[in-house]
């Protein structure tokens, strides 16, 4: 239900919001403004899905023909999963078929970062060989955070920045599981199916994206600075 | 007994409730007698409640009113 996300494009501030069923009745009914405004709420979220299996060169032309599939298809969505989920598969089915066209000119190693399930976890921060004993101890203390509670952090604009930042720059599969995961709320095992890897995979995405994320805090913490 | 770097790679499915009954015993016992992994997990849940709250990235965007007369346009050449 969008009823915290969405509000009636005509109606007063004070008006209750729209459920899921009464934007969809106006989406199919043709009313410009709501469609605009999914649009608005939800072209971020297909470009992060987009980019997580195509890659950054077509996901834009892929996103495209998703909104107007959206559009062509709104009569058909029959309420089985939420109109987010079946706007998701939309780009995900539109950027695999472009995947099978395109599969010699598209780069699929950069989309990963590092190959996900790698034991060692090469490169990432938090878990590469040096922050460890030879036992497998930590070599030196984790570091303290003076400020540990989330509200008390979430009110701190650079941080909140730096967060984004990083967010931005993460590997586009790293970026598309974190995002699905832990802010769209999706379970993994739709996920899976979004993106196309293997539950294990999206685990280790997730929790890559997460360290990396706990990296920026540690560093603002101790610095100030992104 | 679990070392350090052991816990710190399934931190996240410890966190989400997903590690085998053994293996969360495992990390429970090794949490009990390491401070450092203690603060890394209290760390870890920080950062994904922080997380939840932040907007994803907006990516720029076009006019969303811009792009519907796009599609619409499309629409009608591609039935």
């Amino acid at each position: 239900m969008l009823a915290t996300e969405f509000l009636s494009p005509s109606a007063a501030p004070s008006a209750a919001p729209l459920s899921e069923a009464a934007l969809v009745e106006r989406l199919i009914a043709g009313d410009d403004a709501a469609f605009a405004l999914l649009i608005s709420q939800y072209h971020s979220l297909l470009v992060t899905v987009a980019r997580a299996i195509i890659g950054e060169a077509f996901a834009d032309d892929v996103v495209q023909d998703s909104w107007l599939a959206i559009y062509q298809h709104i009569a058909n969505f029959e309420g089985r999963a939420s109109l987010k989920t079946w706007m998701i598969k939309i780009v995900s089915n539109q950027a695999k078929t472009r995947l099978r066209r395109e599969a010699r000119q598209v780069s699929l190693e950069q989309l990963d970062g590092d190959s996900p399930g790698s034991f060692l976890e090469q490169g990432n921060p938090y878990l590469s060989d040096h922050r460890f004993k030879p036992n497998g101890h930590w070599q030196g203390n984790i570091p303290h955070w003076h400020q540990e509670a989330p509200e008390a952090l979430l009110e701190e604009r650079q941080l909140k920045t730096c967060i984004q930042k990083t967010l931005a720059q993460l590997p586009p599969k790293q970026k598309a599981a974190f995002i699905l995961r832990d802010i769209e709320q999706l379970g993994f095992d739709e996920i899976c199916q979004h993106l196309d890897i293997s539950a294990a995979n999206v685990r280790v995405l997730v929790h890559r994206a997460r360290l990396a994320l706990m990296h920026v805090i540690d560093r603002y913490q101790e610095t100030g600075q992104c | 007994m679990l070392s350090c770097k052991q816990v710190a790679q399934v931190a996240s499915d410890y966190l989400e409730q997903n590690t085998p009954g053994k293996l969360n015993w495992q990390i429970r016992l090794h949490l009990l007698m390491c401070a450092n992994c203690r603060r890394f997990m209290r760390h870890l849940r920080i950062t994904t409640q922080v997380a939840n709250q932040i907007a994803a990235t907006q990516e720029p965007h076009p006019d969303p009113q811009v792009l519907l007369a796009q599609i619409k346009q499309r629409a009608k050449t591609k039935p």
